[in-house]
């Protein structure tokens, strides 16, 4: 802010400069009242583009260089014909009034802006709604059908429909617990409740533990995990890391073709490591990379499951480490998801005797 | 096979209750069930269960108080139900002496898994030979040699110590704490990415594919499992 008042003043002196300039090249030949306009069309430039301190400004300068160098007498700040007082004060009100104007306008824009954003709000707490209204009521429904079932059909059901039934309940009861978690979470991120239980933790395991847990919804997909052997060990919350990673897999999981490859990696940049799942969907749009991260946001083709909050849990997770979630399109169709965890210097481990 | 075992449930919901009975019951366990933690501390003393379950959000005494009660007189095995946020209370469990958990909500296989492995590790004799086979690996740890697919396995005297560690609890989880202090004494028992480098260690000497450990087992943010063949 201060950066840009300070262009102002400089513009407002330099605006004076250039008219003092035109207005001289001009003068033999145009009369003083089209120089005079030279100046007050700089004084409206700098009144539209700045404040009313620079405005004020270049009218003042604008009026003394006018009156020192085309007014008789040249050379003085003396007036002789009194009615050039007048033109004075025409240009000092000018910009008074314009840039009172501009104020106003940035005023309204502001306001509009913020009420933008009430909207987008609003529109982000409806969406809210619908998603869980439909993500818990389906599990919901499919619970209370299949169970009632199971209660009113006793022994007219076969044994296989039985199982069917009173498998779905428990399906759907897990898929419920993981959107409640979710949500859960989700808030707890938001409203900041959660403390970060940091210690020294090996990403390969992270790794295992995540693809052992979700080796059910990958199963459609084929894994390839590649992990430097000397990977170095990070200081994390291993429980919310591992979430957030497995959140980055299910996302793969729910977005791509049954039988793709996902591909897990993670690399050492200097002093962070990035950890990446690749997929080979059918890629993002532009505004998707942009924005995929974001809360509620499920992509502008509507596909697959899930409340478009996993994401944004991985994001505000690794930001809480101060790391960085983002996303970019694989050549040959395809995204990776990549965040960042920052490194720290290692702590070392007594060295055992080599003999055994 | 000895009489059917008793379990004793410490929990305050009487859903969870009904559906533990029904399931433990075609199991062949006998339920014993306390609906608060006080009665909970009582009823281990008078019915004298094979183990407990124990939930950690109790109305009356936390659950982990009832854990440190019934360690004062017994070493029955116990397992706690825990939730989600829970996160803290579970591993303040695990120190207090309980030998496992369950994260709410859980499908009744997981815990009977649990059951089983801890009724297991309570009756094996705690001196002999110990010998632990799992995968194509087959470990001695009074010998202190390990064979894995008939090639010997070399392990340093620190890998052999954790292994034994996993070892006396197998089956159920280890805190970092537990696993520690038991290797490398008390001073150590905050000093986890010793840990982590000597699991990688024993994961790279003795599993096939250590990215996909099967016995060997992360429990993020709690410990290390090691699971045997059965």
């Amino acid at each position: 802010m201060l950066k840009r008042s300070w262009i102002g003043y400089a513009t407002a002196v330099g605006a004076a400069a250039a008219c003092t300039a035109i207005g001289w090249a001009m003068h033999p030949r145009f009369d003083l009242v089209n120089v005079a306009m030279v100046y007050l069309l700089a004084v409206v430039l700098v009144a539209l583009e700045f404040e009313r301190g620079p405005a004020i400004v270049a009218s003042v300068l604008s009026v003394a260089a006018f009156d020192y160098f085309f007014v008789p007498p040249k050379g003085a700040f003396t007036v002789d014909d009194l009615q050039y007082l007048l033109t004075f004060a025409i240009m000092v009100a000018v910009a008074l009034v314009i840039s009172r104007l501009v104020v106003s306008i940035r005023r309204e824009a502001a306001a509009k802006a913020a009420l933008a954003i009430e909207a987008e709000t609003e529109r982000i707490r409806s969406a809210l709604l619908a998603s869980i209204s439909h993500d818990l009521r389906t599990p919901l429904a499919v619970m209370a059908g299949a169970s009632s079932s199971l209660a009113q059909g006793g022994d007219r059901l076969n044994a296989e429909e039985r199982d069917a039934l009173a498998n779905s309940v428990f399906k759907q009861a897990q898929e419920m617990s993981e959107h409640v978690a979710k949500i859960l979470q989700m808030t707890r991120l938001e409203t900041g409740a959660i403390e970060l239980d940091r210690d020294w933790v090996a990403l390969p395991e992270i790794v295992s533990s995540v693809l052992s847990r979700l080796t059910e919804r990958l199963a459609r997909n084929r894994v390839i995990v590649e992990l430097p052997p000397e990977i170095p060990l990070v200081r994390v919350d291993a429980s919310l890391i591992e979430q957030a990673l497995a959140n980055l897999l299910e996302n793969a999981a729910n977005h791509t073709p049954p039988g793709t490859v996902v591909r897990l990696r993670a690399q050492q940049r200097d002093d962070e490591v990035v950890v990446t799942v690749e997929d080979y969907g059918d890629g993002l749009s532009d505004r998707d990379v942009e924005r995929v991260f974001d809360k509620f946001h499920r992509g502008s083709i509507e596909s697959g499951s899930g409340l478009g909050l996993g994401l944004a849990i991985c994001r505000s997770i690794v930001r809480l480490h101060g790391g960085r979630a983002w996303a970019e399109r694989v050549s040959g169709g395809g995204t990776a998801f990549h965040f960042s965890l920052p490194l720290e210097q290692s702590p070392s481990v007594p060295a055992e005797p080599a003999a055994g | 096979m000895a009489p059917r075992p008793t379990i004793l449930v410490v929990e305050d919901e009487p859903e969870i209750r009904r559906f533990l009975r029904a399931a433990f019951g075609v199991e062949g366990y006998r339920t014993v069930e306390s609906a608060s933690g006080r009665r909970g501390s009582i009823d281990a003393g008078t019915h004298k269960p094979d183990l407990a379950i124990v939930d950690l959000a109790l109305p009356d005494i936390d659950g982990v108080e009832v854990i440190r009660r019934i360690r004062e007189w017994s070493s029955m095995p116990i397992i706690v139900l825990s939730a989600r946020v829970q996160e803290h209370a579970k591993i303040e469990a695990l120190d207090a002496g309980a030998n496992d958990y369950v994260t709410k909500p859980f499908g009744i296989g997981e815990l009977l898994a649990r059951v089983r492995a801890a009724l297991r590790q309570a009756v094996r004799p705690a001196t002999g030979t110990l010998r632990l086979t799992f995968g194509d690996t087959v470990v001695d740890l009074d010998q202190r040699t390990a064979r894995r697919g008939g090639e010997d396995v070399h392990l340093t005297p620190v890998e052999f110590r954790l292994l034994a560690a996993l070892a006396k609890n197998a089956g159920l989880v280890v805190t970092h704490k537990q696993l520690l202090t038991e290797v490398w004494g008390p001073t150590h028992e905050r000093d986890t990415h010793y840990l982590r480098v000597y699991m990688k260690q024993l994961r790279e000497k003795l599993e096939s594919d250590p990215i996909r450990p099967r016995h060997l087992l992360t429990e993020t943010g709690v410990g290390y499992r090691l699971m045997l063949d059965d």
